[in-house]
């Protein structure tokens, strides 16, 4: 029943309206302050967006003279297409392995009674606030030793381990969320493990997963320095490094493939972003951590 | 500074769903008034809507002549306990209790001593550098309503305060209440689900349901004189026996004929139904169907059932019979002796009992109540209205269905039983 | 099962921080004679970073950057925004929401990118504050890239806040209502001090996440003009990689590691103090 059905019910006596401002000076202010500062925030991504169909761009937002030709110069580029080819794999690889692992790790973390473990969860959040800076003299060394360097498959070693830490922990806590108590009906109705873990909490853990996934998979897209040190051939440079490298040719500046390129570079990580935060609403609620 | 509160033709809408249809309400200046009714009817959103926190889609609120519609919440001089108490936890409870004054202004060194007489009161002297989470319960009721004390504000809302409590607590806080009331007579809206609460706390009860006001009037009239078969059956525990009964007549006198009996009706009472033979619901208080061998004189019918079942509460007992073919609950003495299967005679004073429209609920027989000269008042359905003080405006439920509206004022002069 | 996880961190993560924690004292380098021979060189770089002004202008460099860009800039912005947001019609919430968090899940790249533009000479900054010839990423480099860092990062702490927010007991603040305070005074007095967990937290997680920032500095001024914007993690890489001085680029660090430690009590005593 709509709300307009819902007065129409009432009694035919007469509605006593007492008037008031809809709109009161508070709920304005704020709303525009808003508005102002949501344009503000705007700004820089516009330039991206208007020199990416302009055929005559420059660096200061202005009205374009609409082209798609950036867009074909752009994707006719090899260079262009083998650098989204390395993201692809760097950032594929990365996450499924980081995954994988976060998940087998996750869960017995998770259910087992593990000596120290609430320690052990405190170091792997602090690990995740590492610096790479840190991580990445040892590893480039090691990597000189192992004849690891140049390849978007180790360098997605390094990166998924790096990942790990974090991923381990968010997992950890999709899996808590899953009362155990499911599992124990479901032993005690006689299923194997492996037959509780596959059809009991996978599925409840799947928007966890994805969630993690979507996650490292975004971090691991915009990944530059780790792949800027580890890897050094054209053919192995991911997209991130792309637009440094046009960036740092100064008279060779095309504005507008430039702007292209980080377009298209930035378009699937806000489009994963959108699918997950379908899934994300309740993640960001540090209410454990907020207790301490 | 006490203020009387009214609520004219106050609706409220939430989307399409309705809170609060068309609810007229007065209460005096200084009066204890219950708001009760089950979850979801509506007691909630009127109380806060008198607070502030909600704004009514139709009517006006006034509080004492001032129309409040669009005051907030902090010029309204009203303070409001919560069911939750809403004590605010990061701060000790001398600092919970001047909060209020402290928005207004007021002097620090008055504000000391208010805070340290009203501990006094509410015996919290001791616990003033405390924070919540090191309170009990019941202290924590106490400092909640301090805090409201303190502001001694015009009107003293309250959304179910006691419920929170374990039961011994919630006697004594009831009594601590009522003194309290006594003592400050500051005007209060007190809403709650417990009709015990209700029937001993309150100057006058507001019955709800499903967002209409049932009847407003005292907790006696409501119990004797119940507007329909709603409130006959929230008010009085155990819950009153409904059976299905018709309009028939005895020896030239009318009468109803339910559980397998007749009654003739009292010559001083009034059938108001435009049915003259039709189906009724008859009411029917546990505690006016009692054992034979212990019912008095007046008690002139007897029914004859088969015991079911016999809970003994110490006092008393109830017993559930099947009579006639319905479940009946009725109150024995405690060591009646009586068990499972066994037939007994139940008595009953036919003066006592209620009879509602089959289908809308509404009262239909208006009886003398005892003790000196009623006034009965009806306008279409009938209603009855309070004793001789003014009578108090009583609202009936706008949609009751199939119920003439006769615009006769029928005053009938009831002498003593 | 956690075999394979603990395989690959300890492999790739425990031992690299480890063999950092070494290799901070030694003077091993990308090439040449000391790529093999390198020895433990004790005390040695430690001497050197106190005696070396780029350094100590880095480490300042680096708390300015994060006091201001993380610690004041995205904690004040971020409750700003999730306050204001809270109020805000429904369309405006989604719309400006959906920008500053669109503008947190650009790759870094893409950011250093679109505030390079925006504050080149002839760009939109320029054209805003109506003297188009500057070049503010030259003329206030490190103003440029705290913003710059401000802009991407501020989604977090107001994603951290609203659910702050959302979490506040609602009964407590109607009660302040109810007793008479203003607006201003229920802020002061009630919602805030029951964040204040809250923002611990997001103080601690936002400068963590804002110590070890590299490639939006990076890319946009490569540490420079000269070294206005040479925080530690860039000179780490610049020591590292560019001057091949593994060891002393480690050591520095490990000193940034410090930094992050030292702050992460400060906020943990300050919290616990004021109980």
């Amino acid at each position: 029943m709509s709300a307009v059905q819902a007065r129409a019910a009432l009694p035919s006596r007469k509605l006593i309206v007492v008037p008031y401002r809809r709109v009161s000076l508070a709920a304005l202010s704020t709303n525009i302050v808003l508005i102002m500062l949501g344009g503000f925030f705007v700004l820089p991504m516009l330039w991206m967006l208007l020199a990416s169909v302009d055929s005559n761009p420059g660096w200061a937002i202005k009205l374009p003279s609409l082209t798609l030709a950036n867009f074909t110069d752009v994707l006719g580029t090899a260079g262009a297409l083998s650098s989204f080819r390395s993201s692809l794999i760097l950032a594929g690889t990365t996450t499924v392995v980081t995954t994988v692992l976060a998940m087998l790790a996750a869960y017995p973390l998770s259910r087992q009674h593990i000596p120290l473990k609430r320690s052990f969860m405190l170091v792997i959040l602090f690990a995740s606030g590492l610096p790479v800076s840190m991580l990445l003299v040892p590893v480039y060394q090691l990597y000189v030793t192992l004849g690891w360097l140049d390849s978007l498959y180790t360098t997605a070693l390094f990166l998924a381990a790096s990942s790990l830490p974090f991923a381990i922990w968010l997992l950890k806590n999709f899996i808590d969320a899953v009362p155990v108590e499911l599992e124990q009906a479901a032993a005690i109705d006689g299923a194997s493990t492996l037959r509780i873990l596959r059809q009991v909490v996978l599925p409840l853990t799947v928007p966890g997963i994805v969630v993690t996934s979507i996650y490292t998979f975004i971090n691991a897209w915009g990944a530059f320095l780790i792949p800027f040190v580890l890897t050094s051939s054209p053919d192995n440079q991911v997209g991130s490094i792309e637009i440094y490298n046009f960036m740092g040719s100064h008279g060779l500046f095309q504005f507008g493939d430039l702007a292209v390129f980080s377009l298209l570079f930035s378009l699937p990580v806000i489009v994963l972003y959108l699918v997950m935060s379908r899934y994300f609403s309740g993640a960001f609620n540090f209410s454990g951590a907020v207790r301490g | 500074m006490l203020a009387e509160v009214k609520f004219e033709g106050v609706h409220k809408l939430f989307g399409a769903e309705t809170a609060v249809e068309d609810l007229n309400l007065a209460v005096e200046a200084g009066e204890f008034m219950v708001v009760v009714g089950p979850s979801g009817c509506g007691k909630t959103t009127t109380l806060r809507m008198l607070a502030g926190l909600e704004r009514p889609s139709y009517g006006r609120i006034l509080i004492g002549d001032r129309l409040v519609n669009n005051v907030a919440p902090r010029f309204r001089d009203v303070a409001m306990v919560f069911q939750s108490y809403a004590l605010y936890p990061h701060m000790n409870v001398y600092d919970n209790l001047a909060f209020g004054m402290r928005a207004h202004g007021v002097a620090a060194a008055t504000v000391a001593s208010r805070v340290k007489e009203t501990a006094e009161v509410l015996g919290l002297g001791q616990l003033l550098k405390r924070r919540p989470s090191e309170l009990s319960g019941g202290q924590r009721q106490r400092v909640a309503l301090g805090r409201a004390l303190i502001r001694q504000p015009q009107v003293f809302l309250m959304d179910e305060p006691l419920s929170n409590l374990d039961a011994g607590l919630r006697v004594q806080m009831r009594a601590e209440l009522s003194r309290l009331h006594e003592r400050f007579r500051v005007t209060t809206l007190y809403v709650t689900h417990d009709q015990v609460e209700a029937m001993t706390m309150g100057d006058r009860i507001a019955v709800m349901d499903g967002g209409h006001l049932q009847q407003v009037d005292t907790p006696e009239t409501l119990y004797d004189s119940p507007a329909n078969a709603f409130v006959a059956g929230f008010i009085g525990s155990p819950r009153m026996n409904f059976l299905p009964g018709r309009i028939t007549s005895l020896g030239g006198r009318t009468a109803i004929a339910f559980l397998g009996t007749t009654a003739a009706l009292n010559a001083k009472s009034r059938l108001i139904s435009d049915r003259m033979d039709g189906d009724v619901l008859v009411g029917v208080r546990p505690e006016d169907l009692s054992w034979r061998p212990a019912a008095g004189p007046d008690s002139t019918l007897t029914l004859r059932a088969e015991v079911d079942v016999v809970e003994p509460m110490g006092h008393e007992a109830y017993v559930t019979a099947l009579c006639g073919g319905q479940t009946v609950i009725s109150r024995f003495p405690p060591r009646s002796g009586v068990r499972t299967r066994e037939q007994v005679e139940l008595a009953l004073n036919p003066d006592r009992l209620h009879l509602f429209d089959a289908r809308s609920g509404e009262t239909i027989l208006q009886r003398p109540v005892a003790g000196g000269a009623e006034l009965f008042r009806s306008t279409g359905a009938a209603w009855i209205g309070a004793q001789a003080r003014a009578g108090p405006e009583r609202q009936r439920p706008s949609t009751a269905p199939g119920v003439p509206s006769q615009s006769e004022e029928d005053v009938i002069q009831g002498g003593t039983a | 099962m956690l075999a394979p996880a603990l395989a690959l961190l300890g492999l790739l993560f425990v031992f690299p921080v480890l063999y950092a924690g070494y290799l901070g004292f030694t003077n091993l380098e990308l090439v040449g004679s000391r790529s093999h021979d390198y020895t433990f060189t004790g005390m040695d770089n430690i001497v050197r970073m106190l005696g070396d002004y780029v350094f100590v202008k880095s480490s300042q460099l680096t708390i300015i950057f994060v006091v201001g860009s993380a610690i004041i800039g995205q904690s004040v912005l971020g409750m700003a925004l999730a306050l204001l947001l809270r109020r805000a019609v429904v369309p405006v919430r989604l719309v400006v929401g959906s920008i500053v968090i669109v503008a947190w899940v650009l790759p870094e790249v893409t950011a250093a990118l679109v505030w390079y533009a925006f504050s080149q000479a002839g760009g939109t900054l320029s054209i805003l504050l109506r003297n188009s010839t500057a070049n503010y990423l030259v003329l206030t480099p490190l103003l440029i890239v705290s913003l710059a860092n401000l802009w991407r990062n501020v989604a977090f702490s107001m994603l951290v806040f609203s659910a702050g927010l959302r979490n506040l007991p609602t009964e407590v603040l109607e009660a302040a209502e109810v007793e008479g305070a203003s607006t201003w005074r229920r802020y002061r007095l009630v919602i805030l001090p029951l964040m204040k967990q809250t923002i611990v937290t997001n103080l601690l997680l936002v400068t963590i996440l804002n110590l070890s920032e590299f490639t939006l500095i990076y890319v946009m001024t490569q540490g420079g003009p000269g070294i206005e914007t040479m925080t530690l993690p860039l000179y780490v890489y610049q020591e590292a990689f560019n001057f091949h001085q593994l060891g002393y680029g480690t050591a520095i660090s490990l000193v940034l590691v410090l930094f992050g430690a030292v702050f992460s009590l400060l906020f943990v005593r300050a919290a616990r103090n004021q109980v």
